[in-house]
């Protein structure tokens, strides 16, 4: 309930829920989620609170209109095609249904992919569970060391990917804080033609971090299925990037990996 | 509602994973989390998209474009949460399409005076929807100071980010942000009932 949460941390929570923390409370809150197993509900009422006070009501809309968003998602390329002029009024829904969207070997792809998503991460759960009962040791993590990308760079960067359990753990020292609005971005770098979606520096958008003040970070994120195909991976990166839009990708590599 | 949601279109789906996790990993290009992603938020998004549209088949089309171009949208988890974001993201471009729509309506057939109701200018509008306000809302409301009151309806029904309320107000940016958060405490700690 609210009235055991402390006050700071109450504040953080509405930070997040309206969306206006700076990049320092961000990292305070991230902990804080990690750490405080009370914290999460308290998001929920706190967001619920937010939604009902602008009277916002969730109303579900009619059923085939999942599928109309989801039919086409297995074809990544296509939808990202699609994707690439800015958003545009699109046409009726009906006119879609009829001539386009309406497939029933997509619907079936879609399904088998939303499985699939779902037994990966029921597989990551249950072998976080076998893990806790005995000592890891079977899958051979790949490790990849990155370095200044250019000279007198002290900044280093460590990530040990478990390709079984696409888990991986960063670990930097002596990257700089970064100001507020800013984050770093790290990104796996592939293959031409590997079978995933890349932009156009042929990069993934792994995951993105801040650092402590002595420049350390130190977590743990999910990575792609692309790491179960080692030879796939050619470079892991880390760049520093605007914490509203890690994708767009402007920044250039502060550690890479040496190939 | 960032761990709890379940959905089950399609049979059993674990939703442990966070909001932001599923967003990275939509970005990360796997596109399977759009799934859990609308099945977390299509009820608010549609929900929102229909009050303000007034328009099933057109609040269709909205959701359908917001979920389709979720993976492109400007949304980092360093901004705070998805909810929110989807929440504004889709009221802002709900009435953006009823201003095509008025002007296309105005353009073509000369509108009669009061025909336009849903979105006349910026403030009537809300004003009218605020007025639709329950009870307990308004209770809740009220309780808060006006400074906070303020804040709070200028980020949602002005769409004005923190420092453009600063700047408006002519007050300190920390001083928005903690009227902000503090009003939303209160309202959270004043609607328990409704709330949990």
């Amino acid at each position: 309930m609210a009235g055991s949460i402390l006050p700071e941390h109450l504040e953080l929570i509405a930070g997040y829920v309206l969306g206006n923390l700076d990049a320092e409370e961000y990292q305070a809150f991230e902990q804080l989620l990690a750490t405080d197993p009370t914290i999460a509900a308290e998001v929920d009422q706190m967001q619920k609170a937010w939604e009902f006070s602008n009277g916002i009501e969730e109303i579900a809309p009619p059923t085939h209109l999942r599928n109309a968003i989801l039919q086409p998602v297995p074809d990544q390329v296509a939808v990202n095609q699609a994707m690439s002029a800015t958003p545009a009024p699109t046409p009726p829904l009906t006119e879609r249904v009829k001539t386009q969207w309406f497939s029933w070997s997509r619907a079936i792809a879609a399904t088998a992919a939303a499985i699939a998503l779902a037994m990966s991460i029921e597989n990551y759960r249950l072998r976080n569970a076998l893990q806790a009962a005995r000592p890891d040791g079977q899958a051979a993590a790949l490790t990849y060391q990155l370095q200044g990308a250019k000279p007198g760079t002290a900044a280093t960067a460590l990530v040990i990917v478990n390709p079984e359990k696409l888990e991986a753990q960063l670990t930097t020292t002596n990257l700089p804080p970064l100001p507020p609005g800013k984050v770093y971005a790290l990104w796996t770098v592939v293959k031409q033609d590997a079978p995933v979606t890349v932009d156009i520096k042929g990069a993934v958008l792994t995951a993105t971090f801040t650092v402590d003040t002595s420049g350390k970070a130190s977590q743990t994120f999910l990575v792609p299925p692309i790491y179960r195909s080692e030879e796939i991976v050619t470079n892991v990166a880390i760049t520093v990037e605007d914490a509203a839009a890690p994708q767009k990708h402007i920044g250039s590599p502060i550690v890479i990996t040496k190939s | 509602m960032q761990s709890e949601q379940s959905g089950n279109a399609e049979g059993d789906r674990p939703n442990q994973l966070t909001d932001s996790e599923l967003f990275l990993a939509l970005r990360a290009g796997q596109t399977s989390a759009l799934g859990a992603l609308y099945d977390r938020h299509a009820g608010l998004v549609y929900g929102l998209a229909l009050k303000v549209l007034n328009n099933p088949q057109e609040a269709e089309d909205l959701t359908q474009d917001i979920f389709l171009n979720l993976i492109k949208a400007s949304y980092a988890p360093q901004r705070g949460s998805l909810r929110t974001f989807l929440a504004v993201l889709t009221r802002s471009r709900a009435i953006d399409r009823v201003r095509s729509r008025n002007r296309a309506v105005d353009f073509l057939e000369r509108a009669r005076p009061g025909m336009n109701q849903e979105v006349a200018a910026n403030s009537p509008f809300d004003q009218a929807a605020q007025a639709e306000q329950s009870q307990e809302v308004q209770a809740a409301l009220a309780q808060l100071s006006n400074e906070q009151q303020q804040v709070l309806r200028m980020a949602y029904y002005d769409g004005l980010t923190q420092v453009e309320i600063a700047d408006r107000l002519a007050v300190p940016l920390g001083t928005v942000k903690a009227r902000a958060r503090r009003g939303l405490i209160k309202l959270r700690q004043t609607l328990t009932d409704y709330v949990g």
